[in-house]
């Protein structure tokens, strides 16, 4: 295997592992906005 | 607190108090997500048409994927912004990495900043461009061109797209130069009315566009696989004789993502808000996010889809590969005319957001440039501040001659500049993300979110959250480095030069400064503080405060040390040092923020006050906008007067007003204070800020005192004031003003303001009966009362 075949197999194994963790943090995140956007407390909309 | 002077001290030093707090009027989260937008938004003109000239039809999901990751890159604001109120790049990668990566995070910053000047002023300019083109082409079609015309230039005429973008990126740039170099202040106030007016243009696309897809039908992109996505030769650089990005679906994907990547440039703002946002903050900020998140997913992403779903292929790339939400508006069902109608819609929509960015451009690369000529990288000849307006204007020259400069060498090509303008995006986020990985493992201080998710082995916390975004984003910008070659051998060439720039004058500054902080030791001690508070200071209530900025006008510092008995009063020496939008973001040691301006000024003014032998204290104030500063300095100290010299921009009723202004921002409770503006030959004009006693015309004592008198004849109301009278008066005014009676009033506050037709009080007035005045009543207002009926009735007006 070459050296840039294997540059192109870390790269794209970094990729889609970045991709899984990253929609991960999507899905958390994404209902942890929920729970902000419905608390109202504090807020200032001027 | 030992009270400050410029009497030697035990060690013959003046000190000066310098706070190392910005002073900011906090703004709503709205507002904020409106200034990111405003950088952020701008980037769904041009997006969808690079991407889609680079890797073909499928481009749309790669845009939607970008704009679905720029969630997860927003979490990673979030938390550095739970970490540092100023947690831009520069001041992450510092604590992380150190100086020297710092120094090339902040290079590759400035190519993002410098980029989205001509990328946007180039933009705007092809949209223009293209409208014109296709108005005159109708207007050919049905034959309202003249012959002569027609015939001059051998066919429809059309102005050039490339250099009638080139001449508006240029005209825009340079008017924002201008602007730039008088120094107008950011106004969120500004943002929040473009992007409602954005939102209009959004919500008629999306509207238009889904009436539109009812009527042809739904015909989704390709989906993004290995035989759907088109390279070419330039979206592959390097690569394009190699067999790689044929071989591998994967690669492919990751090709077509770092050619989308430029639809989430802005997110930096992010962190350069913060630091403005209203309480509670950290909750604000996610608001925040997710505001811009939804707006730029729906308005970036769906634009780009529904862009190849309505835009025929074969005019797509070949007329509006660079205006492409104007094709769309040119390819909705409807009559032409309302459809060029909408297309002139989206130009003026492109035109405000777009020059918006312009702006953004300038403003925040002098904002980074300041802060690094702050922190001793950026030799101290770059801030020198304008003679006439005091801003950094060699600052402000140096990236307007280099954003000028790329637009006159890509000669309005758009895709060359985007290409380029990722560089710098994709960069600055990967040090970003990097740098905040390794602070979960070194950063120990306070930090109120993370990331998620998180797992801990053997007490070892893995942060899978943040390793996965630091992952997408460093795999896809080294694959830009092979793809993209235009971007990286102009943004390696500036990234370097730049950083080479840093790096020298780093070194002549350290030994330059290393003598002038000796020389400085001689003279000053500078003492740090948080914040302004009096005690800080260690001067009393009631003192005078002075406004400094040029040392050779500081003839009002003279009247006020003639005027002042400094034993009763003190007085305080103020200069704000102005830290506009971007360096706000960053953090400021006391060595930084007292450079040899400063220190300049402040011997003036310490020989002024010692010629007149009198003590003054000095403070150095970090702030977004002088006036706002000077309004909370003198509220922080309980101040009684603001004296001031006279700007050569404004007239003293105007510089009366801005002061105004700023006070009426300062939450409550606060304090009324006097201006007075000292002009030459020191004429001073005096004004309140604040509530205050307005000052009565002749007339209007007499109707008050003639009402009051009526009033206290009337059984059980003896005991009335003049002041009861007053209340009364505006009490009715303000239920009337408010509800009843609005329209009237201010026909009549409009139609009476000014001297031309005044208020008919002395009619009023001459209309009540004379009065015979009795004893004064000692209990009472020294005022006299009658016991004659009045020809008032019971409201007591006309």
């Amino acid at each position: 295997m070459s050296v840039s075949v294997l540059l192109v197999k870390v790269l794209e194994f970094m990729f889609v592992a970045g991709w899984i963790g990253s929609a991960i943090v999507l899905v958390l995140t994404g209902i942890e906005d929920v729970g902000t956007l419905l608390d109202t407390e504090d807020e200032n909309s001027r | 607190m030992s009270s400050t002077s410029n009497a030697p001290t035990g060690n013959n030093r003046v000190r000066i108090v310098v706070a190392t707090s910005v002073m900011l009027t906090f703004i709503s989260y709205w507002r904020a997500a409106a200034v990111i937008l405003n950088d952020l938004g701008s980037s769904a003109f041009y997006a969808g048409g690079i991407a889609e000239q680079a890797i073909g039809k499928s481009a749309p999901w790669f845009v939607l994927g970008v704009m679905l990751f720029a969630f997860a890159v927003r979490a990673v604001y979030v938390e550095s912004c739970s970490m540092f109120v100023r947690g831009g790049v520069y001041r992450v990668v510092k604590e992380a990495l150190g100086g020297t990566l710092a120094k090339l995070s902040v290079s590759a910053l400035m190519f993002d900043y410098i980029l989205t000047g001509p990328v946007s002023g180039v933009s705007a300019g092809q949209y223009i461009a293209g409208l014109i083109n296709d108005t005159i082409a109708i207007a050919d079609a049905h034959g309202w061109v003249p012959v002569a015309i027609h015939n001059l230039f051998h066919g429809t005429p059309q102005v050039g797209v490339n250099a009638t973008a080139v001449v508006f990126a240029i005209a825009v740039t340079l008017y924002f130069w201008w602007e730039n170099i008088k120094g107008i202040e950011e106004s969120s106030e500004k943002a929040l009315w473009v992007m409602q007016i954005t939102t209009v243009m959004v919500v008629m696309l999306l509207g238009w566009s889904a009436f539109t897809l009812l009527k042809v039908g739904v015909h989704l992109p390709p989906f993004p696989t290995l035989a759907n996505i088109h390279y070419t030769d330039e979206s592959l650089g390097f690569w394009k004789h190699s067999k790689l990005p044929h071989m591998f679906g994967i690669l492919g994907l990751i090709i077509g993502f770092g050619h989308s990547v430029l639809a989430m440039s802005g997110e930096e703002s992010l962190a350069q808000v913060y630091r403005e946002l209203a309480h509670p903050k950290l909750k604000n900020l996610k608001r925040t996010a997710i505001v811009i998140g939804v707006y730029s997913f729906v308005f970036t992403g769906l634009v780009s889809l529904l862009a190849v779903m309505l835009i025929p292929d074969d005019v797509r790339m070949k007329v509006y590969s660079d205006n492409l939400i104007a094709g769309l508006a040119m390819n909705m069902v409807g009559p032409q005319v309302l459809r060029l109608a909408f297309r002139a819609f989206v130009v003026v929509v492109g035109f405000l957001i777009l020059s918006g960015a312009v702006n953004t451009a300038i403003v925040g690369s002098n904002g980074v440039l300041n802060r690094v000529s702050e922190d001793g990288v950026l030799a101290d000849w770059f801030r020198r501040p304008h003679k006439t307006y005091g801003t950094t204007y060699r600052i402000i020259n140096l990236i307007v001659g280099l954003q000028l400069f790329t637009i006159i060498v890509s000669w309005g090509n758009i895709y060359t500049l985007g290409e380029a303008y990722a560089f710098g995006v994709v960069w600055s986020f990967v040090f970003k993300t990097i740098s905040m990985l390794v602070l979960r493992y070194r950063y120990k201080g306070e930090r109120n979110w993370k990331v998620p998710p998180n797992f801990h082995i053997f007490g070892v916390e893995i942060p899978i959250g943040l390793a996965s975004v630091a992952m997408v984003l460093l795999s896809t910008a080294i694959v830009n480095l092979f793809t993209k070659s235009v971007a990286t051998v102009s943004g390696l060439i500036f990234s370097v030069v730049f950083f080479a720039i840093f790096s020298f004058s780093e070194k002549v500054n350290r030994r330059k400064h290393a003598d002038t902080a000796a020389q400085m030791k001689e003279q000053f001690q500078l003492q740090q503080a948080d914040s302004v508070e009096r005690e800080t200071v260690g001067i009393r209530p009631n003192n005078v405060l002075v406004p400094v900025r040029d040392y050779n006008t500081l003839n009002h510092l003279k009247w006020v040390l003639e005027h002042t008995d400094t034993r009763e009063q003190d007085v305080v020496v103020m200069t704000a040092r102005i830290s506009q939008f971007g360096s706000a973001a960053y953090g400021l040691s006391t060595e930084q923020m007292f450079s040899d301006y400063e220190q300049t000024l402040f011997t003036r003014a310490v020989s002024i006050a010692e010629s007149f032998g009198k003590k003054v204290s000095l403070l150095l104030v970090p702030a977004r906008d002088t006036w706002s500063a000077v309004a909370q300095t003198a509220h922080n100290l309980d101040s009684s007067t603001v004296v001031a010299g006279l700007s050569s921009k404004t007239t003293a009723a105007e510089q009366a007003f801005l002061l105004g202004s700023a006070w009426e921002a300062i939450p409550e409770p606060k304090k009324q204070f006097v201006l007075q503006i000292v002009q030459p030959g020191n004429i001073v004009d005096t004004f309140r800020v604040g509530p205050h006693t307005p000052t009565m015309k002749n007339e209007d004592v007499i109707l008050l005192h003639r009402l009051w008198l009526n009033v206290t004849r009337e059984p059980g109301l003896e005991n009335v004031h003049h002041h009861d009278i007053l209340t009364q008066a505006l009490t009715r005014f303000a239920h009337d003003y408010g509800a009843l009676d609005h329209d009237h009033i201010v026909r009549e506050l409009r139609r009476h303001s000014g001297d031309v037709d005044p208020f008919p009080v002395r009619r009023i007035a001459d209309q009540i009966d004379t009065v015979q005045p009795s004893p004064p009543r000692p209990e009472r207002d020294d005022v006299h009362r009658d016991d004659r009926p009045s020809n008032l009735d019971n409201d007591g007006s006309e």
